[in-house]
Order: structure tokens, then sequence, then C-alpha cells
């Protein structure tokens, strides 16, 4: 295309310079010539011009492309940049939250490990006491309960269901769930009534 | 590329000049056409200088581009009949 366009240029050129200067003028048919050479002049320039600027357009183009190609370029390898510094930032998030997690659980087992030092050292100064304290407070309340029973003179076991759980003697589920309470408890209370 | 399109189109309006002078050299009747002809062109040159922003409204190109159609216009003319008159 480039070589075709300079043979047209380049003859475009000669064909209208020629035929002017170079021709001999006593010839017939110099005039007619002179027309042909300058007519098919005017048509070698003008399709070398078409044909440069084709081949401008298609320059400019290429060019654009050139360039989206490298601004898709420069865009992605600023993505990947933006999203690895961001996975970094969520492992060093990770990180951290995983250590404060453990400084929280090792905050945990010393509290436990504390409280464990304290009952140990309870049930070395006094076993019975010891006993007491694991009872829930709903039981150290039905022992008082039962203690104040026993105080007013009510001592049989139905009686005592009946005042402490609201229970009556029989086969029920709950008179039976009430009895083994009270069976689990008696030792306490016996101790209650002798320590007290 | 751009600069070898433009001169090609150059080259051809210069031709193109020449051919109008080899047409006015064939009869006395011709060179009288193509005299009204170059007094037509001369008018309408003169008057797209005064128009010339209306006219790059109308053409849709700037003004500057305008100017320096209207100057290569006037220089193609003057190397082509310069050319065949010299010649």
């Amino acid at each position: 295309m480039h070589l075709k366009l300079f043979v047209l240029s380049a003859s475009s050129v000669v064909l209208w310079l020629t035929p002017l200067s170079a021709l001999d003028k006593t010839l017939g048919i110099h005039k007619a010539l002179q027309g042909v050479s300058l007519t098919a002049a005017i048509a070698c320039a003008v399709t070398a011009g078409n044909i440069a600027r084709e081949l401008s357009e298609q320059g400019e183009i290429e060019e654009i492309k050139a360039r989206a190609i490298t601004a898709d370029v420069v865009d992605e390898i600023a993505t990947s940049a933006y999203i690895s510094q961001q996975q970094r930032q969520q492992e060093a998030e990770q990180i951290l939250a995983t250590d404060e997690e453990i400084d929280e659980q090792e905050a945990e087992l010393n509290s436990i490990k504390e409280s464990l030092e304290l009952l140990l050292n309870q049930s070395s100064n006094d076993s019975g006491e010891l006993a007491v304290v694991n009872l829930s407070t709903r039981q150290r309340e039905q022992i008082e309960l039962i203690l104040q029973c026993h105080a007013k003179g009510i001592s049989g076991k139905n009686k005592i269901l009946k005042e402490v759980w609201g229970v009556s003697a029989g086969s029920s589920q709950a008179y039976r769930n009430a009895k083994a309470e009270y069976e689990y408890l008696m030792p306490f209370i016996k101790e209650e009534e002798e320590g007290g | 590329m751009r600069v070898i399109h433009l001169t090609n189109y150059f080259v051809a309006g210069c031709i193109a000049s020449s051919f109008l002078g080899w047409v006015a050299s064939l009869h006395p009747m011709a060179f009288r056409a193509v005299l009204c002809l170059l007094a037509t062109i001369a008018i309408a040159w003169g008057l797209s200088w005064l128009l010339d922003f209306s006219l790059s409204k109308l053409l849709k190109i700037s003004v500057a581009d305008l100017q320096a159609l209207l100057i290569s216009g006037l220089a193609m003319l003057l190397i082509g009949l310069g050319v065949f008159l010299c010649t």
C-alpha cells in the first residue's frame, strides 16, 4: 500500500510537470498530450491522497487501540494491586482478631484457675463448707425452708414436701422428683442442725 | 501519513489549476470562460474571508481550518497557474 502511494504521488508530479516543460510544442498532439497527462496526474494525486487518508485513519485507529490496551493493562495492574492489598489487610485483621480471642480465652482460663484455686483452699480448710458451697441458691433456700419447718415442729416427710415443694403424696413425677431432692438435701440439713 | 495525504491533495489542486490554464490556452472562448470561473472563485474566496465565522459554523469546521483551506486554495491556484505559465 505504501509503495502504491509513493508511486502514485511521484507519477502525479511527473505527469504534471513533464508534458508542460519537456514536450515538443511543434507536435500536433502537443495540447492533447498535455491534457491527457494533466488529467492522469490529477487522478493519480487524488488516488494517492485517498490512500494516504485511509492509511492515516488506520494509523489513528491503531494508536487508539494501543492506548486502550495500555490503559487496560494499567487498570488491571492497579486492580490486582488493590485486591492484593485488601487481602493482606484482611489477613492482618484476622490475625489480630485471633490474638484477641486467644487473650480472652486466656483471661477466662485464668479466672477459672483462680476460682479453682480458691475452692481448693476452701476445701483444704473445711471439707463440709465446700459441700455447702457447691449447692445452688435454690437448694440453699429449700434447706432454709426445711429448717424453718423443723423449727415449727413439722417433721413428717410428706408435710415438708407439701410445705416446701408444694406437692402432695402420691405417685406423680413431681412428687418423686421432690422426694429425691429432699433425700439428697437431708445430709446437709442434718449438718446444718448439728452445726447451728 | 497525514502530511502525505494533505500534500497529495495539495498537488492535485495545483495540477487542477494547471489544467484550468491548459483549458484556457485551447481557445479564446475557453480563455474567457476560465477567466469568468477565476473571477467567480476570487469573489467566493473574498466572501469566504468576510463570512468566515458563519461559514465555519455551516461547514462545521473551526475558523482556523477554514482560513487554512482558503490560503492553501490560493496557493494551489497560484502555483498551478504559475507552473503552467512559466513552462
